[in-house]
């Protein structure tokens, strides 16, 4: 067996942090428990002199620029399970240690990341996002590495055998051990009081007599650091959802300043998708918003969520980042914010992609993929559309134009344009146009449409358009269609020419009609 | 940093050169010339025509293409296209490089078109519309920010140009355009491996752009366009070009809007128009 033991020494402070807006991020930081006793303070904060065991009036005292918050429990712990999420990338078996440190045993999985030392290359790498400082030990007992993290080298520690283990748990002081961590400061103090420094000097006594003195556990956690005693642990499950919740410090106004806070919760969904292998087909992010303060205030919801579709599943933390801004940027909030709450349980069990050193037609839609999903994503889905045929011989309703989906848009390579053909219908007349382009069919239809059609003015029984008259050069072409539903039409087309020589699609109702104006109507423009 | 790709040199005249070499003394002028060609791919000269930094794509118009730097649409660079108004052969004269591009399996994407697109008008032309992408930037969509429209669609189009995997864009640009945003695009283009059509009201002519390729097109007459090429990497051309587009007339139509124009030139123009005299196409 061979535990890797990974200690989080500034996770309280670290995870207050993420709830701030960046350049909070940077100045001293206190976290105090029970409104009175500093627990936690950054660098920044020592620097001015504020020490853990501090009054908070003290502290403030010292550094009145000092930020204070209350110690969170709930807010480490979610912390910790973004780290346990990204080690089970590594291992099934994690179990975590609260409140700040996470075990993995990796016996099993050193053959398949080449060893040691680049399986902790790589845990690390995929730590870094979640923006925690990590120290790790290995060793051959759980609790043995959990007791190196906290004492060994500042960096790392390794103990290849029980023997190596033996001898650097032997000079680790008493203090460190979790139940005498625990115990009262008197009980603490008999330890030191007894001459007892370092678990060597423990180990010496009698067992029983330490028994009967200090307990059971504190004799049980020894022998398990020595791999004495059995250490069954309890590994970590992920959950089948994904769900996070980042409580802000301050209220947020724009958009753009709970992107910081996003980030920390797309960066937790990215290590539990990469735990389970998948990728990311769409997730939530829910704003919570400020409680409304006047009665009459219906408006304001107390909740909004920004959903964000993949066209192509990804875990990639900058690509998720990107899209979310881009939604970000466009969404205006409807009241400030308190909390953001990410949740995600649509996921893709997929096989990597394969990388290409070369541009590939695979490559080319794979980028217009992520393409029109960044448009879709910052334009909104309705902008950006596609064009089909309908078959429809009424002009307006001859081509229909729909959303399009990125993830089945495809340039088709084999797509071959057919000749368009209006087929069956009624009384319109194929056109015989002599083609001398070869290449194309002859055209028949404009390719702006005036929608709706534009009434021209009239004089003397000719057609008006800007004021000059059309001159009418083709037609008639009758389009009667429509009876099957309410939009009966019956129409003679004309092509006409305009004053500066630019062709135009004109066209007269056929019967008289109650609710139209009579007269000719502008209906395309050649182009 | 210069916009366009091409470095533009200018050379006084190859008589010049030929006088300073002579000047030397040393060696006869004809082997002491340098090819200019050979020394840069982009090099040309002003009063040459450019060949072209990469391979351009065939306009489908042996005319248009002879005057054309590199014998065709450009890649990798905007081509400006300035008409009065949409709808005087526009489309017709894009048609067969935007097919081309279609036919060799790559997106051809639209940006803020000008009026609603028929389908089956593009079909005629040789496009599938279902292989190409609109981009309607205009429309106000419920519950979003005002005035923020015009420059989604500026960005859009920077990034389509970026990401190098569109076979050609046509844009209609906002009317009001800074100079600084048409050189971000054409920076933009230098990713894009495709012709990139911006198409720009008449009024665009008098200010400057980046745009290494400019035309105005104007009608000339029923299935014809005039171009005037004012700007490419060579001299502007002087008279316009006319280019027959494929034709939505028939022949007859045709013949008949000649004739008017001839008769237009006698007789007074509001003559009215008689219904009888219309060509029936289904007995022609």
């Amino acid at each position: 067996m061979l535990w890797i033991a990974l200690h989080l020494p500034l996770l309280s402070l670290e995870s207050f942090a993420a709830t701030l807006p960046p350049e909070l991020r940077r100045m001293p930081l206190a976290l105090v428990q029970a409104q009175r006793v500093v627990t936690h303070v950054n660098a920044g904060a020592r620097a001015l002199g504020v020490k853990p065991g501090q009054r908070r009036n003290t502290a403030l005292g010292l550094a009145p620029q000092l930020v204070t918050a209350a110690a969170d429990p709930l807010r480490d712990a979610r912390a910790l399970q973004g780290v346990l999420h990204a080690c089970l990338a590594f291992t099934p078996a994690v179990s975590a240690m609260p409140p700040d440190r996470v075990l993995l045993e990796v016996q099993a999985s050193l053959r398949y990341f080449e060893g040691l030392e680049k399986l902790v290359q790589r845990l690390r790498a995929a730590l870094a996002p979640l923006g925690h400082r990590v120290r790790h030990a290995s060793a051959p007992t759980a609790q043995g590495a959990a007791l190196l993290t906290l004492h060994g080298p500042a960096s790392a520690a390794h103990c290849a055998d029980l023997h190596v283990l033996h001898k650097a748990l032997d000079a680790a002081p008493v203090h460190l051990l979790g139940t005498v961590r625990d115990r009262t400061r008197e009980q603490a103090g008999a330890l030191q009081g007894m001459g007892l420094h370092t678990l060597a000097d423990l180990r010496r006594l009698p067992r029983a007599g330490l028994a009967r003195r200090f307990g059971e556990a504190l004799l049980d956690e020894i022998d398990r650091a020595y791999g004495e005693r059995a250490d069954p642990r309890v590994w970590a499950a992920l959950p089948p959802a994904f769900e996070s919740r980042l409580e802000l410090f301050a209220r947020a106004d724009t958009s753009a300043q709970l992107l910081y806070g996003a980030e920390t919760l797309l960066a937790r969904l990215v290590a539990w998708l990469s735990a389970q292998h998948a990728f990311a087909r769409r997730f939530t992010l829910q704003l919570q918003h400020e409680a409304r303060r006047q009665r009459d205030d219906r408006a304001t919801p107390a909740a909004s969520a920004i959903e964000i579709v993949l066209a192509a599943p990804s875990r990639e933390l900058d690509h998720l980042l990107l899209l979310l801004r881009e939604r970000l940027d466009r969404t205006q909030l409807a009241a400030p914010v308190l909390d953001l709450f990410l949740h995600c349980d649509d996921i893709a069990r997929a096989p990597p992609p394969n990388g290409e050193l070369f541009a590939s037609a695979q490559g080319e839609r794979e980028g217009l993929t992520r393409l029109v999903e960044r448009l879709q994503a910052r334009l909104g889905r309705p902008r950006v559309r596609r064009l089909s045929r309908m078959q429809d011989h009424r002009p307006e309703r001859g081509s229909e134009s729909q959303e399009v989906d990125a993830a089945e848009f495809h340039t088709r390579p084999e797509a071959k344009c057919a000749a368009p053909v209006l087929h069956g219908g009624s009384i319109t007349h194929p056109s015989t146009h002599p083609s001398t382009h070869p290449t194309t069919h002859p055209i028949t239809r404009p390719v702006w449409l005036v929608e709706p059609a534009q009434p021209l003015s009239e004089r003397r029984d000719q057609p008006l358009l800007d004021g000059a008259p059309l001159q009418l050069l083709s037609g008639p072409e009758r389009i009667e269609a429509g009876w099957w539903d309410e939009g009966l039409t019956g129409r003679d087309y004309f092509i006409a020419q305009a004053a500066d020589a630019s062709l135009v699609w004109i066209y007269r109702l056929r019967l008289p009609s109650l609710d139209a104006a009579q007269g000719w109507y502008l209906h395309g423009r050649f182009a | 940093m210069d916009a366009m790709p091409s470095a533009a040199v200018l050379l006084a005249s190859p008589d010049a050169l030929r006088s300073a070499s002579a000047a030397s003394g040393s060696s006869p002028p004809a082997t002491a010339r340098p090819d200019l060609h050979a020394l840069h791919p982009t090099l040309w000269r002003a009063h040459q025509l450019g060949r072209g930094a990469g391979r351009a794509l065939a306009s489908g118009f042996a005319a248009l293409d002879a005057q054309l730097p590199g014998g065709g649409w450009p890649r990798r660079a905007l081509t400006e296209l300035l008409l009065a108004h949409p709808g005087i052969g526009e489309m017709r004269l894009l048609g067969p490089s935007l097919a081309a591009t279609l036919r060799a399996g790559r997106l051809v994407m639209l940006f803020d078109p000008p009026a609603t697109l028929s389908a089956w008008a593009l079909a005629q032309l040789g496009l599938d519309a279902e292989q190409m992408l609109v981009i309607d930037g205009r429309s106000r969509l419920p519950g979003e920010m005002p005035a923020r429209q015009a420059s989604d669609s500026l960005w859009a189009l920077e990034q389509a140009l970026r990401s190098g995997h569109v076979g050609a864009l046509l844009a209609w640009l906002p009317s009001r355009l800074r100079a600084e945003r048409l050189r971000r695009l054409q920076l933009a283009a230098q990713a894009h491996d495709g012709p990139a059509f911006v198409l720009r009201e008449m009024a665009a002519r008098e200010h400057p752009s980046a745009a290494p390729l400019r035309l105005a097109l104007q009608p000339a007459g029923p299935d014809r366009l005039a171009l005037q090429l004012f700007k490419r990497h060579g001299p502007p051309l002087a008279a316009p070009l006319q280019l027959a587009l494929p034709p939505v007339l028939s022949a007859a139509a045709q013949g008949k809007a000649l004739a008017r124009a001839v008769a237009a030139g006698q007789t007074p123009r509001d003559e009215p128009l008689r219904a009888a005299a219309f060509v029936d196409l289904a007995a022609g």
